[in-house]
């Protein structure tokens, strides 16, 4: 009775779905320490070879006075950052147009990639990490830009001595909470489609549901995250500015 | 039958049911995780209300209320992808059930 027992529980095992992380496409040791090239990375690089494509494609040949639909679609895209910018960081902050707009093209195809079979990048908690810190630092290279020392510091102490503690665990809970929501959202759209796939996998061929389940996680979801994040980016680098 | 039961009663089998145990906890406990969903749902339903409300005194202003809506929903969701996270790691990390292996059946 039991070997049947457990015969059917390993069978059942096998037959369960399950998530795996990125892929070890190679590791070497180095510095004491072991290095994973991840699926994650290659799949940024391939991101990075579509943003060079987009930017040889839209950014060479322009004019003056717009004349052909590619350049109507550039500017389109660079007034659409620009507007932004300006309109949630105000204008004397036009000097981090670049970073918004590279960080916003980069996260949506980051999405989206997932739409052509490969693996999303930002459903690895390493890459929603880096953003999220690369957003810390730049949160407290601000606030000391415009408070020299005294005023970073006095910031912790605001607006009571005795909130120290909290100012600091407030301070780090932001990039946390970025990188586990864009993260969370990414992981969550990956689980439920591999879900749907595996319990339709049985009863039909996975026609007309997955469709919409990607329509909603993938796309909607990716280009909602992306905004997010980028708004969550710009929001917490101005509202670190001392008087 | 009784014979059955002696052969069920010994360390491995009782070894293998405490295991089972563990795994069936750590799926109640993803599943009891994602009660979380209700706060985050309530957040997000009443800003999105307010919004509405707001766009309808003033339709001129839909684009700033837009925008301010889906940064609150996104801090609202906050919590409820905690809790995803943490269902998560219970589902599929399993560190509860891989930590007990350590403990009690050491290679």
């Amino acid at each position: 009775m039991s070997t049947v027992m457990l015969m059917a529980a390993e069978a059942a095992a096998e037959n369960t779905f399950t998530v795996n992380g990125p892929l070890i496409v190679a590791s070497w040791e180095m510095f004491g320490m072991t290095w994973n090239l991840t699926e994650s990375v290659i799949v940024q690089w391939i991101v990075m070879l579509i943003i060079l494509a987009i930017c040889l494609i839209l950014g060479t040949g322009l004019k003056v006075v717009p004349t052909t639909r590619r350049q109507a679609l550039a500017e389109t895209l660079v007034n659409f950052v620009n507007d932004m910018v300006d309109g949630s960081m105000g204008t004397k902050y036009r000097a981090y147009r670049s970073y918004i707009g590279i960080l916003i093209v980069y996260v949506v195809l980051c999405n989206l990639i997932s739409l052509v079979g490969l693996r999303a990048p930002t459903a690895d908690v390493s890459v929603t990490g880096t953003l999220a810190i690369i957003t810390f630092f730049m949160t407290q290279y601000n606030r000391a830009k415009t408070g020299g020392v005294k005023g970073y510091f006095k910031a912790f102490l605001d607006p009571l001595p005795f909130m120290l503690p909290s100012n600091i665990i407030g301070e780090i809970s932001n990039p946390v909470s970025m990188a586990l929501r864009l993260f969370g959202n990414m992981v969550a759209g990956m689980v439920i489609g591999g879900l749907i796939y595996f319990a339709l996998g049985n009863v039909m061929p996975p026609v007309f549901i997955p469709a919409v389940a990607s329509l909603y996680f993938d796309i909607f979801s990716g280009v909602i995250q992306a905004y997010i994040f980028t708004m969550l980016t710009m929001s917490y680098i101005t509202n670190a500015e001392c008087e | 039958m009784a014979t059955e039961l002696q052969a069920l009663i010994n360390p491995e089998s009782m070894k293998m049911l405490s295991h089972a145990i563990v795994l069936g906890c750590s799926a109640l406990g993803a599943g009891a995780a994602m009660i979380a969903g209700i706060g985050p749902g309530i957040g997000e339903g009443y800003c999105g209300g307010k919004a509405v409300e707001a766009i309808g005194r003033q339709p001129e202003a839909s684009g700033a209320v837009t925008r301010t809506m889906i940064i609150g929903d996104a801090i609202a969701e906050t919590t409820g992808i905690y809790a995803l996270v943490v269902a998560l790691l219970l589902l599929y990390a399993n560190p509860i059930a891989s930590a007990f292996t350590k403990v009690w059946m050491p290679k």
